[in-house]
């Protein structure tokens, strides 16, 4: 890990209906765009970039799968080596919510069962066009047990926080993780236990 | 004393000569009259006398040297005077100079103005020229256009039109403005239906000439259209009958797959082989066409052309797709795989042999696809890129955009990606039931190392990312390799995991020695079980194969994974050199390769797991009672016996006798690598048990030789058979040895401390005591006594 240039490396993959504004989160997030007119994904896409968190260099590889049917077969091949999904809905669009308990089967089926979920509902730019109320959602992902986020790609809102945090949760887990494989030799600074809700307030 | 102090001020040093009589230059001496004035005391006059002589000296010396400089000044005047008269000469030259430049500089003006007239006259006689000629053309085409519709000469006629519409249209309304305004009016009303006329004849010959097949016709009036300022119009109408085309052989095509017997050579990819002709067809028909639309509509123009075609193509995809789909049954096929996937005892399963050709063919029928449609990249952008040269950086990526949507949103795209989604979970399904075929009638050979099973596996895996490699879609590809990884990493793992959980057995030879009871337990439960199971001791050898077998397979593994990943990577190299899948695809491939070659490690550990196993279950239990008799032989003797065990050796041959027997066993069911490892940890644990032993036992001077002796030989055996280095598991041994070797107590001070030289001690001063403690014959003050 030493030999390149970061101290974590994490694998997140977006997933949701067509539609829903995942492109648009990862271009968002990687690249600071917001292109509009954007044609549907194909396949897989595949972004990286590297965030400084408490001083660690924590490198994000995010994955953006194509929400058409006909590409499930290749996006589920991802889900394995997924150490956190990011699962969108429209908030204009019920269809995109309803079919969440699908996806949420498809990452039982798939994915590894340390994977980390979190349930982000795009598009409140779009306030005046809701469909899905935020209070509703977050019943829905407190009952599932995922972090729940709404964001805006196009206004920039919440986009950052969404990946940052994911991060921060990321390396608490991986920590916590080496803990028990290692107990003899804890990790250095690991004294102290890391909230990755407080980690994060940086901006 | 007022006119005193100002002069003097300016004349500087002169005024001090004057000033000695008092009042008047007095000031320019540091000393004013009216100091010298005021003093009384003679002393101080005195004082002040000697300073204003000295002032003198100065300034005497100052008006001498100002005296010398006199003559040579008078001689400069006398040049000076002399220059005078040249320089009133000058003046009147320069003055008739500047006049003779006025002079010029007017009249260059002058002339100037003169030419820029001249050069507007000219410009303005060009103008009219071209004017007089346009308005002449015009007159030329009207005249033209007629005589050259009259005598069907349609390309004449054409060309006519053509250059009255690139006429400057001021032009036109000139000549109308002109003395002759009505008759050209009239003509040009004539110009205007012609050019009517014109369009709709060309347009009526055209589908005349189509309607024929008349090649020859068809080419001859798309021609003209462009000429007529219908460039779409041309366009669309030609692609229209290029696309009849491709329907018509497409058609044919299509009755001949339904026509071919199933034994054909080719049965079994004849709709790939559907899809090549047509996509062959249109890549030549746009090959031909290409040269006329760049030479008689411009570069750029082969986008609306493809566009046109592609729609057509779509349909005739759209049909031999449905016929695949239907006389292949992929769709119930794919449903049969799905539901034996979620449910993995369904009724109804499909071999996956049967699966195999159907796979084959649904990968060339995308790779054919793909490269169609990277063709049409490629000759569409380099088209763009003509077409584009002078056009700004925007409208280039409007045409890119373009090209990409037609090209990645296309149906022929959108079908293809559907197939290969089911592919993917079908050559999943082809996978893991054939891996689990391998598993099940693996097999093991006499002399070899590994199963059946590893070899069959890794031919299978490789054969499955293969096949999606061949799709030459990246995104396949990638899926397969992850799958293949689950597969690997959590199906395949497994299967060896379960077998390395079952554990080595143990030994006949160790129940021996264990005592009756296991005996007796074993036969108490093979009696429970009603039969006496006369087998044991040969499932027993099976079960130990099964563990060795094994740890080779887990290596052999890890080994092919990399080999795997290797392969793949210097595969894909020559795909991704022909720019396949876009910028992105050499990451996302890079990474999935990652993950995969990470699973090697996964093998390693588990191998290393399994030997920790064999070592603590295996060996130990047989190394440890070897050693432990080492307590019963006595280190405590005297020369006779010592001589004795010299011909009778008591312990040392035979366990390395045992120890050989042992290995034996696992020398020739491991790889060498893994068998050099098992050995390496064997030697540790010899080391650790031995040293036990030894701190148990006691010994006198001869004891101890006899102990040095018995090391020696052991760790001379154990050399012979490890390529690792033993003598540093030795070394704290050894050392004991030297120690029980001494002959008195303080004979340790030469090995210890500052004469220790290039030993390095591996025992602690404490350690060393309680080894000296093991001499019978070292008194234990002696010992206490010694510094260390």
């Amino acid at each position: 890990m030493s030999m390149e240039d970061y101290d974590f490396l994490f694998k997140i993959v977006l997933i949701g209906n067509a539609g829903v504004g995942k492109t648009c989160l990862v271009r968002r997030f990687t690249q600071g765009l917001f292109p509009p007119g954007q044609g549907a994904t194909i396949g897989v896409d595949f972004m990286i970039k590297t965030v400084e968190i408490n001083g660690e260099k924590v490198k994000l590889q995010i994955w953006d799968t194509a929400g058409q049917e006909r590409f499930r077969s290749i996006t589920q091949s991802y889900y394995r080596s997924a150490n956190a999904l990011i699962l969108t809905y429209d908030i204009t669009c019920e269809e995109s919510f309803r079919c969440l308990p699908e996806w949420l089967r498809e990452i039982e089926q798939y994915a590894s069962n340390k994977v980390i979920t979190v349930l982000v509902g795009n598009k409140i730019d779009l306030a005046e066009r809701r469909e899905v109320s935020q209070q509703r959602a977050e019943e829905f992902s407190e009952a599932q047990d995922m972090y729940y986020l709404e964001t805006s790609a196009k206004e920039s809102d919440n986009v950052e926080k969404l990946f940052l945090d994911l991060a921060c949760r990321l390396i608490s887990e991986a920590r916590q993780n080496t803990l028990v494989n290692n107990v003899a030799s804890p990790l250095p600074g690991e004294g102290k236990s890391i909230s990755y809700l407080t980690c994060c307030n940086f901006n | 004393m007022a006119d005193g102090s100002s002069p003097v001020k300016l004349s500087g040093g002169a005024a001090v000569a004057v000033a000695p009589e008092g009042t008047g230059g007095g000031c320019c001496s540091e000393l004013s009259a009216e100091l010298i004035r005021s003093l009384t005391e003679l002393q101080e006059l005195e004082a002040v006398y000697e300073r204003l002589c000295s002032e003198e000296k100065v300034v005497e010396e100052e008006l001498d040297a100002l005296l010398e400089q006199q003559s040579p000044i008078e001689s400069k005047m006398i040049t000076l005077h002399r220059m005078g008269p040249n320089l009133q000469l000058i003046e009147g030259d320069a003055k008739q100079l500047a006049g003779m430049i006025t002079f010029t500089c007017s009249l260059a003006e002058n002339v100037s103005s003169k030419v820029r007239q001249l050069d507007l006259a000219k410009n303005r006689l060009y103008q009219a020229i071209q004017r007089a000629d346009d308005i002449l053309d015009l007159k030329f085409c009207m005249d033209g256009v007629q005589t050259a519709l009259r005598n069907e000469d349609y390309e004449q006629a054409a060309a006519h039109i053509h250059r009255y519409l690139s006429l400057d249209k001021s032009v036109i309304e000139l000549s109308r403005q002109g003395k002759e305004g009505s008759m050209i009016d009239a003509n040009l009303k004539l110009l205007q239906d012609a050019e009517q006329r014109l369009k709709a004849i060309v347009t009526e010959k055209f589908d005349i000439a189509t309607k024929e097949g008349d090649l020859h016709q068809v080419e001859r009036f798309f021609k003209i259209f462009p000429l007529l300022g219908l460039h779409e119009e041309g366009l669309s109408r030609f692609s229209e009958y290029l696309c009849k085309q491709v329907a018509n052989k497409a058609e044919e095509n299509l009755l001949l797959v339904l026509g071919t017997d199933m034994s054909d050579r080719r049965a079994a990819i004849i709709f790939a082989d559907t899809l090549t002709l047509l996509f062959e067809g249109i890549a030549r028909i746009v090959e031909t066409h290409q040269p006329i639309v760049e030479t008689y509509y411009g570069p750029g123009r082969l986008y609306t052309l493809i566009k046109h075609l592609q729609l057509e193509c779509d349909r005739q995809v759209e049909k031999v797709v449905d016929k695949f789909i239907k006389q292949r049954d992929y769709h119930r096929q794919f449903q049969l795989v799905q539901n034996s996937m979620m449910r993995s005892s369904a009724a109804e399963k499909i071999e996956p042999r049967e699966l195999d050709p159907v796979l084959t063919e649904v990968t060339l029928m995308n790779a054919r696809s793909e490269l169609y449609l990277r063709f049409l990249k490629k000759r569409v952008s380099s088209d763009f890129e003509v077409g584009d040269s002078m056009a700004s950086e925007e409208v280039k990526q409007e045409h890119q955009k373009c090209l990409d949507k037609l090209l990645n949103h296309c149906l022929l795209s959108c079908t293809m990606q559907e197939l290969i989604g089911y592919y993917i979970t079908m050559e999943e399904y082809f996978m893991r039931e054939t891996v689990n075929k391998a598993v099940a009638l693996d097999t093991y050979e006499k002399g070899q190392l590994t199963s059946s099973m590893v070899d069959d596996v890794f031919y299978i895996v490789k054969k499955c990312i293969g096949r999606a490699l061949s799709s030459s879609s990246i995104d396949c590809l990638c899926a397969m390799i992850n799958l293949s990884a689950t597969e690997l990493e959590s199906d395949f793992r497994e299967v060896l995991c379960n077998k390395l959980r079952m554990g080595f057995p143990a030994t006949t030879f160790q129940d021996f020695q264990r005592g009756v009871t296991s005996a007796v337990n074993i036969m108490h439960s093979s009696l429970q079980q009603g039969k006496f199971d006369t087998k044991g001791i040969e499932s027993t050898d099976e079960a130990k194969l099964s563990f060795l077998v094994t740890l080779n397979n887990a290596e052999v593994c890890s080994e092919n994974i990399s080999t795997l990943k290797t392969t793949l990577e210097s595969d894909c190299t020559k795909l991704f050199s022909q720019g396949i899948g876009g910028e992105q695809a050499q990451a996302k491939f890079d990474s999935c390769l990652s993950d995969l070659a990470a699973v090697s490690n996964k093998f390693r550990d588990l191998l290393q797991e399994g030997l920790t196993e064999l070592n603590s279950t295996a060996i130990k239990p047989q190394v440890k009672p070897w050693i432990n008799i080492f307590l019963s032989v006595s280190h405590n003797i005297e020369e006779e016996e010592f001589n004795d065990y010299e011909a009778n050796d008591p312990w040392v041959q035979q366990f390395i006798l045992n120890l050989e027997q042992q290995m034996a066993e696992f020398k020739a069911g491991l790889s060498p690598v893994i068998y050099d490892s098992l050995t390496s940890l064997m030697t540790s644990l010899i080391a650790i048990e031995l040293e036990k032993v030894v701190l148990k036992s006691t010994f006198n001077r001869l004891g101890g030789l006899q102990f040095d002796k018995e090391l020696r030989s052991l760790v001379a055996y154990l050399t012979t058979v490890t390529t690792w280095t033993i003598r540093d598991k030795f070394a704290r041994l050894s050392q004991m040895a030297t120690i029980l070797n001494l002959e008195r107590v303080t004979e340790i001070l030469d090995y210890w401390g500052a004469n220790s030289g290039p030993l390095t001690w591996r025992l602690t001063p404490a350690e060393v005591r309680q080894v000296l403690a093991l001499r019978i014959d070292f008194r234990g003050e002696d010992i206490k006594r010694l510094r260390l």
